[in-house]
Parts: structure tokens; sequence; C-alpha cells
């Protein structure tokens, strides 16, 4: 198993609706391919991490990164993994219109995103909250997916 | 039946035809197209001024004269304002009119006139648009080439052939070639020799393939310089895929190219720099991302920039220091605030080595970045440690001279005492002789006042100083025993003794917490001192609790051993040494007795020479 970073620049803002349609559609082919991992989108702004078998991933990230919707893709980490460290693929943003979106499978608010589980070495976590930081600004900055002191 | 198939044509034709008779030139036929060019219907018979329609005078004037001369005549492109539909002046239309006499039965006279208005609207308003985007292309040309020779660039023309078919006057500033000079054939020459061969044939390639280029390449300066210039070009396409023209442009970016040079090999200098300092040292993105280390990073770690990754460098860090290290390179990064602190990192050998990591914020040619050190500081911090050991043992031993001098201060009370009786005594019994007598008398008894007071003044300032008479606390006896243990880390080592602790028993006691220090300080270090030359020590520390519940410390060794005294309670005095060839002041066990039973407490011992002692310390006696 293998997981991936990257960081990317949306091509024009993704309106809310844009951002429901990809969250349904990925959690559908997702799942389907068991693949797991988080999305962080905000101001056009985008990092991911995706966790799976290296023969469903390397291909996945090949298509993501021809992706018209985004470019800049610049892939982090690429490593190994003995386990996963997240049950199931979501995506952490916020809609113009909150309304709705809490209640809708595989949503996380930005700061609702839980620590990361002690299976993800510290360099790892560290590189998610990094991400955060990028893709929300210093506001994430107080909430971390760090294990806490 | 000809002349009415004739007329039928006539009638229906797209222009307009009529004919005018006599020299009245009355109306004969009007075909329709006629009557729309007149205007108001016109009528057979009437005389063409009673009703001249949309003519004007001086088209009627015209008429009479060619009737009066039979000579045709035609009016080209003749602007009549015919009435539209509505009331407004409709547009202006043109009409070709051509006036023709016409002699009855070829006779010399002329009878009447033939009159045919053929409309040239649209040619003639295609003529005045066609005048005028001639006369904008002139400006726009005019306007052009004023740009085209004043831009600091040189702007040029090839065909598709690759022929030169235009070069802006700046070509010929830039050269300094004659304005005759063959373009095709010097250009080429121009190029520095390096670059030609490269040039001509990207040129060629472009050209085939109908594209356009870009490229730089050092273009020979009038001066004989060599210039780096930037040249770019678009094919102008007539048809689609059939470029005819490529126009385009050479500027200079010599200064440019020279910075970016000098800029690159800044980098490379620093990188040659950073590569070659025995320090650990990484840059990163404004985002926190690690995007270099260098090559002792490489070689200190035994990894790979690759594989030490964007964060990398915190698996390095010591497993229990890495969360607080993370978490405050986040803060930094969110806040811009420079980094510090002190860590353990490993080296390839997996040894941990102290280190103070210091990263800090900068804006380079790149936009802002960060950029940090390791700095290996393992051997100044167990120096550091080991200063401190010697120092804590310096303190201590301080401390005992202290203890030592008070309790000596007190032991000296007893005899100054019995002194003073005896003295007293002498004086009250025996008789002196000598006129002195009482002077003498007066200074033995000065004297020993003296003394007296000066026992005291010394048992107070240690006292104070000390605070050996500090109020007594529950001092937890594994923590104390510990912090005696480090400050003789040294001597442990070396010796390779074995230390047992065992307090399970009686875990805490209440006591000063200086005394018990120097208590178990000079029990532990006596041990370690005497030991047996044959065999490493083994010590065994034990608390306890007596029948009558009081607390029991008992320390036992394997080491020499001595000979004890025959009694049950042998009293240390100081500076006996049972051991002359074994280094220490002698004083040790003397204070330590001084201590117990100055807190109400007694000290035993058992010994057997050869095997070992062991001492047990009655903390309370109940
Ligand atoms: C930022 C971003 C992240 C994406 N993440 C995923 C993903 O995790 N899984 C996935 O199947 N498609 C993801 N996609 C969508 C894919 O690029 C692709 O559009 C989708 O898989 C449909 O592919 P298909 O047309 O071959 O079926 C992502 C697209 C973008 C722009």
């Amino acid at each position: 198993m293998i997981h991936i970073i990257y960081i990317s620049r949306a091509v024009r803002p993704l309106s809310d609706q844009d951002l429901q349609l990809l969250l349904d559609q990925c959690r559908r082919d997702n799942a389907q391919h068991n693949v797991t991992g988080v999305l962080f989108y905000s101001h056009g702004n985008i990092a991911q991490l995706i966790e799976g078998e290296a023969e469903v991933l390397e291909p996945l990230f090949e298509k993501i990164s021809r992706d018209g919707r985004h470019s800049n893709v610049m892939k982090l980490v690429d490593k190994p993994i003995n386990i996963r460290s997240f049950s199931e693929w979501s995506m952490a943003f916020h809609p113009l219109e909150p309304a709705g979106f809490e209640q809708l499978q595989g949503f996380l608010l930005p700061n609702r995103v839980p620590p990361v589980p002690s299976s993800l070495t510290i360099a790892d976590a560290t590189l998610i909250d990094l991400v955060r930081l990028a893709v929300f600004g210093a506001d994430a900055a107080a909430t971390s997916v760090l294990p806490q002191a | 039946m000809r002349e009415q198939q004739l007329k039928d044509i006539l009638r229906h034709m797209p222009a307009g035809v009529a004919t005018l008779q006599g020299p009245e030139l009355r109306y004969g036929f009007v075909n329709e197209a006629m009557q729309e060019v007149l205007g108001a219907s016109v009528t057979e018979g009437f005389p063409i001024t009673e009703c001249p329609g949309t003519l004007p005078a001086d088209l009627l004037e015209v008429m009479q004269e060619v009737y009066r001369r039979g000579q045709p005549y035609v009016a080209k492109a003749y602007r009549l304002a015919l009435s539209s539909e509505g009331d407004e002046p409709g547009r202006p239309r043109y009409f070709d009119i051509a006036l023709e006499p016409v002699r009855e039965g070829g006779g010399e006279e002329v009878t009447g006139l033939l009159l045919f208005a053929v409309d040239v609207t649209g040619q003639e308003e295609a003529r005045q648009r066609t005048h005028e985007l001639a006369i904008e292309t002139r400006r726009l040309d005019t306007r052009l080439r004023v740009l085209t020779e004043t831009v600091p660039q040189i702007t040029f023309t090839v065909d598709a052939k690759g022929n030169y078919e235009y070069v802006s006057p700046q070509w010929y500033y830039f050269t300094g070639q004659p304005p005759t000079a063959d373009l095709n054939a010097m250009w080429p020459l121009l190029i520095h020799p390096d670059d030609r061969l490269r040039i001509l044939y990207q040129t060629d390639a472009a050209r085939t393939a109908g594209i356009g280029w870009s490229y730089e390449y050092r273009l020979r300066r009038h001066d004989g310089q060599y210039r780096w210039v930037l040249s770019r070009a678009l094919p102008e396409l007539h048809a689609p895929d059939k470029p005819v023209f490529w126009h385009g442009a050479l500027t200079e970016v010599h200064d440019q190219r020279e910075l970016a040079e000098a800029l690159r090999r800044g980098e490379a200098e620093l990188r040659f720099l950073a590569d070659s300092i025995p320090e650990l040292i990484w840059t990163a993105t404004a985002e926190g991302f690690v995007d270099y280390y260098n090559q002792y990073s490489e070689e200190y770690s035994g990894l790979l920039s690759k594989d030490l990754g964007p964060t990398g460098w915190i698996n390095l860090l010591h497993p229990s220091e890495q969360a607080n290290a993370a978490r405050r390179w986040v803060h930094s990064i969110a806040t811009g605030e420079s980094y510090e602190g002190l860590f353990r990192m490993r080296r390839h050998d997996e040894r941990f080595r102290w280190h103070i990591i210091r990263a800090r914020q900068l804006t380079d040619a790149r936009g802002l970045r960060w950029f940090g050190a390791c700095t290996d500081v393992d051997d100044q911090h167990r120096l550091r440690e080991v200063l401190q050991t010697q120092y804590d043992e310096l303190a201590r031993t301080n401390r005992d001279l202290d203890t030592f001098v008070y309790t000596a201060s007190h032991d000296l009370k007893q005899p100054l005492f019995n002194l003073r009786g005896l003295f007293d005594e002498l004086r009250r019994s025996a008789s002196f002789d000598d006129p002195q007598e009482s002077q003498i008398l007066t200074m033995v008894d000065e004297a020993l006042r003296q003394l007296d007071l000066t026992l005291q003044d010394l048992a107070a300032t240690v006292q104070d100083q000390r605070g050996l008479s500090a109020p007594t606390e529950s001092l937890d006896l594994r923590n104390v025993a510990d912090e005696v243990l480090l400050g003789l880390r040294a001597q442990v080592l070396e010796s390779q003794a074995e230390i047992e602790l065992d307090f399970e028993a009686a875990p805490t006691l209440t006591y000063g917490r200086a005394n018990l220090r120097s208590v178990l300080h000079n029990l532990l270090s006596n041990a370690l001192k005497f030991s047996h030359p044959g065999r490493p020590p083994h010590i065994k520390v034990q608390s306890n609790l007596s029948d009558t519940n009081q607390p029991i410390l008992t320390v036992h060794d394997n080491g020499l051993g001595m000979e004890l005294p025959d009694m049950p309670t042998p009293v240390f005095q100081p500076f006996t040494r049972q051991h002359p060839h074994v280094a220490g002041a002698g004083v040790g066990i003397y204070l330590v007795q001084r201590i117990i039973t100055s807190r109400g407490g007694h000290l035993e011992v058992t010994s057997t020479v050869g095997q070992g002692t062991a001492f047990s310390v009655y903390w309370f006696d109940a």
C-alpha cells in the first residue's frame, strides 16, 4: 500500500455545486476502488492525501493530475505505508451555503478534521498540518492533526 | 409582334430606359425601372421640363445640349436624390446615365433622345469605402512605420523561402552594416559561430512546420561585441496552413541574461558552500516544505534528500521530541516566527547527537523562503553535563565541610567547658607568687571567652548558610538516592558497581533534605571507595521499619571491610582512616554519625575484613 500527498491550484474557483459534484463522484469511485484519504479546498487552494494499493493509486494520481479543473499539481510524498490512517474518503471545505452540507456524507468543516492515528509518522502528520495551513491559511494552525503533547 | 416582344423586354429591363421626343423632349416610352428613377409618374407626351421628376436642372440642360449637338454623352456615377417611401430624403443613389441622340429614319436630323440609367449605387459605395480604407490604411501604415522604426527592437519580415523581406533601420544601427548590405548574406555571418548552426536549423524547422519561433542567440554588434538577443516571430497565414511571411522582433536580452547567469552562478556557489559545510543546512518553501538538504545532511543521516522528503528531518529527531518539534515548526510557518530548539538527531550509525536547530524566514529571488541549520552541540552538551556533575559534587563537598565545621564547633564546646572548669578549679586551689599572676589569669580567662565566642559564631554562620537546621520535610528516598547517584555517576561507571535500591518497605522519610543527601552521599561514596580490588562493588541500599515502627536505612557492600573496636557502638573520630591507601578526607563517617545523632538517631556498623561492611542508620531512637 502507498499514500500520496499533493497540493495544487484550481484553474478557477470551485462553486459549492462543483465541490459537491466532486465529492459525490470521488466518494463513489474511491469507495469502489478502496481508496481512502482526505481533500482540502479553500479559495482555489487544493491539497489531497490518498491511500490505497499502488496499482490503483498510481494511475489515479496520473488521472487527477491531468484533470483540467486544477493545475500546478505538486506531489509532496509518494511512499509505501503499512496501514491506512483514514477509514474513508472525505472532503473539507467552507461552503458558501453551509446549510445542507453538514449532513452530507464525507463532508467535513476544515476545523473538524480529526487528529490522525499514531500509525502515521509524525513527519507525515506534520506534512498534513502544513498542507492544511497552505490551503486554509493561518487559522488552520489553531487546530492540529498532530498528537497532543 | 416583334415590336411587342421588344417592348416587353425593354419594359422589364433592370436598367431604366426612356425615349424623349422632339426639341421639347417629350416623354415617349418609359419602362418600369426608369419610372422608379424619375419618381413622380410621368405621362407620355409631356415635356421633360414640365415633369422632371428627380432629374436636376443641370441634367436637363445637358439633355438639351445633347439634342442640339447630336453627340452622345455619359454621366458616370451620377447622384440622384430619389425620394423614398417615407418623407425623409432617402440615401443617395448613383446611376450611370447615358444620353443617346436618335435620328429618325437614318436621316441627319436629331429627332429625339434615348435615356439610359443604370443603378451603380453598390459599386459607388464600394468604391468610396475602398477609398476611405485606403486613407485609413495609409494612416496605420505611417503609424506602424513610426513605431517600427522607433521601438528599441529590431523588427523584420521573412518570406516563405527564408529571405529577409524587410528589416527595420535599427538592424543597421545595431550591426553597423551599410544600408547597401545584403541582408540575407550578412545576417547569418553576424551570428556567433557557436550559435549559428542551431539558429539556422531552428529557423528552417519552424518555417517548414509553418509555426513561429522564439530563441536566443549572440549577434555581433557594430563594436564587434557579441550580444545576446531574443528572436521571436509569428507566421502570417493567407490560407490555413499556408504561411507566406514571418514577422518578428529581435530584443536585446544581454543584461538580463548576464544577470540570470550571475544568479545561477551565485546559487551554484552558495550550494557549493552549503555542501562543503560540515553542518546540516536546508531550505524550505513558504509553506514549510523542505526543498533542499545540503550534502552533509545526507552524509549525517545516511539518507538521500528524496528519501528525507519535505518533512523528513522530523524523522531524524528522537521519538520523544518529534511531536513537540513538529508543532513548533507548524507554528513558525503559521506566524513567521523564527524557529529554534535543542534536539537529539539520529546519525547514520543510529547514535543520537544533540543539535540546535534554527530556521529563519528570508526573501530571496524566488520569494519567501525558510533557511535552516542544525548545529552539532553534542560535545558542548556532554561537557556541560560533566561540569554540572562536578559542580554538584563540589557543592556537596562544600556542604559536608560546613557540616563538619558546624559539628566540630559543637564538639569542641564540651572540652572548652571542661577546660574552663579546670581553670577555675586551678585558680581556686593554687596560689601564684608571680606578680604578673593576675594579669596572666585575666588573659587566660579572656582567651577562653574568645574561643567560646568564636565557636558559637562559627556554628551560627554555617547553620545559616547551609540550612543545616532547615525544617524537615517528607522526602522520597528513591528520588534523593537517584540525585546522589547522579553525582557519583563517574565513580559508579568507573568501578562498574552494581547498585540495588530497595525502598519499598519505607519509601519516604521525614528529614532535612541536605542532611539526608549528606548521609547517603557519604555512605555510598565510602562503599564505592573501599571496594575490593578483586570484584566490582555490589551495593545494596534498603529502607525498613524497625519493630517499633521507626525507619532504618542499611547500606551493604562487598568491599574491603574493616577492623572494628570491641565496642557495641563504635565512635567514629574525624581524621581516622581505616585504609590509608584509599583517598578521602576521613571525615565522612564522623559526619554521618554527627548528623544522625544531632537529629536524635544513631549509626550502627558491622563489618568483616575482606568481605564487606554494613551500615545501619537508625534515624530516630524510639
Ligand atoms: C482536485 C481533484 C481531486 C480529485 N480526486 C479524485 C479522487 O480522489 N478519486 C477519483 O476517482 N477522482 C478524483 N478526481 C476526479 C478525476 O480527476 C476524474 O475526473 C474522475 O476520476 C473521473 O474520471 P473518468 O472520467 O475517467 O471516469 C479529482 C479531481 C480533482 C480536480
